[in-house]
């Protein structure tokens, strides 16, 4: 007889956002021909946080867990540890493992993290399912850890604008034990990785390991510099435009859910701009599309959680919902998943 | 052919402030409303789905008249 596959919850998250901030204020006193308010319609933004020079991505994912930690949740009972990142303290080790040291979790455990941006808190909690059905681990640890501001180039007003640093930190357990505990339903993915160099830290790993940029401009405006973070921002937006209506059309049909019975879309939070533009194509309505990024900006592989943990206190997500999350960017990269809380 | 009218109702639509903005064919878009690079990057999007023709931002960027952009999706949709 075949074995039944175990539930997976998704439970509590927590967050931690650098004490160091970036307003709109900072970026016009630099970029004078920018206005403080087009910054904040167009982007949804007023300011971002910025891990200081000597916090590094294992610091804020610690950070994140020990508040996930004054939920309810019991360290000892975590056996592993997922952690996203594309900003790692270093190329080896594991930055998981670190974490599992610092924050004093048992030895008996599982720890990787995993290379991904936007889309990375979808396949985090797709591991995390898999590790559970498969009862490899009853409760597992999936944290986002991300300091894009380290890769930023200080004239590059684009990209300073739009991402922030931040952590997240969840629980997902095989036990509904808590207030609110959302079973994990199903998944689409999607990945083209055609795109891979439309955002893009070209220099410092392997293979460009010892070139060296230089600031490129065109028209006097910053372009790139290939030792920082580059983004192109009109394939990112194609991407975006055309590959997510279908994808959230994928995931309802294999959901056998109709777009009504969603009660509240996450999306990646990208820019306000885009959102908006996004949600318009997949036609789903205002009132069911949380947003979240004025405070904190696009903190990559954290919007998705950070959006979740302020949509429960708000109340927006309730026993009963099912709440349909889905990121999507670098790599070219992208994931949904509905939960059933 | 596209119809003029129509392709600016579609273009103004990519505004924020789309309701306090009038444009007609020979309005320099760049100076208008509050425009910038991301209203760009959907109208080329709503250019792709309503004219099934596919502008570069390059050559969105050589266009200074609503005029302009018209004549080069015209002239795509031809060839």
């Amino acid at each position: 007889m075949k074995k039944q596959l175990l539930n997976a919850y998704l439970t509590n998250t927590s967050y931690y956002l650098p004490t160091q901030v970036l307003a709109n204020e900072d970026i016009t006193a630099k970029h004078p021909e920018w206005s403080v308010e087009k910054i904040a319609t167009k982007t949804g933004i007023v300011q971002r946080h910025i891990a200081g020079n000597d916090e590094f991505t294992s610091d804020m994912a610690i950070k994140a867990a020990n508040n996930l930690f004054t939920t309810g949740v019991d360290k000892n009972c975590i056996d592993y540890v997922i952690l996203c990142t594309q900003s790692p303290d270093y190329f080896l080790p594991t930055t998981a493992c670190i974490v599992q040291d610092k924050l004093g979790l048992n030895k008996n455990m599982g720890a990787l993290d995993f290379n991904l941006g936007c889309s990375g808190f979808i396949y985090g909690i797709g591991l995390a399912k898999g590790l559970i059905a498969t009862e490899q681990a009853s409760n597992v640890l999936l944290i986002t850890s991300e300091t894009y501001s380290k890769y930023i180039n200080e004239k590059d007003k684009s990209n300073k604008t739009l991402f922030g640093d931040a952590a997240a930190a969840t629980l997902i357990s095989k036990n509904p034990s808590f207030a609110l505990n959302g079973n994990i339903l199903g998944f689409s993915y999607l990945t083209d990785g055609s795109g891979y160099d439309n955002l893009i830290v070209k220099h410092g790993a392997s293979k460009h390991r010892f070139e060296k940029g230089k600031d490129e401009f065109t028209e006097d405006v910053f372009v790139k510099n290939d030792d920082n973070l580059f983004m192109n921002g009109n394939a990112i937006f194609n991407f975006t435009s055309f590959s997510i209506p279908p994808l959230i059309n994928s995931i309802l049909i294999k959901c056998n859910i109709a777009i009504d019975d969603i009660d509240l879309f996450i999306f990646h939070q990208a820019n306000e701009f885009m959102l908006d533009f996004v949600r318009k194509r997949c036609k789903i309505p205002k009132e069911k599309f949380y947003i979240f990024l004025k405070n904190c900006g696009n903190t990559v592989s954290s919007t998705i959680p950070i959006a979740m943990a302020e949509a429960i206190k708000d109340n927006r997500i309730q026993k009963g919902n099912k709440v349909l999350l889905c990121g999507f960017g670098v790599g070219l990269s992208a994931g949904a998943v509905v939960i059933q809380y | 052919m596209v119809i003029v009218n129509e392709f600016i109702e579609n273009f103004k639509a990519q505004f924020l402030d789309s309701d306090q903005v009038i444009f007609t064919e020979e309005t320099t878009f760049r100076e208008s409303g509050d425009w910038d690079s991301l209203t760009g990057m959907s109208i080329l999007v709503m250019i792709e789905d309503e004219y099934k023709v596919s502008i570069t931002p390059e050559e969105l960027k050589q266009c200074e008249k609503i005029s302009e952009i018209i004549s080069l999706i015209n002239e795509k949709a031809i060839a």
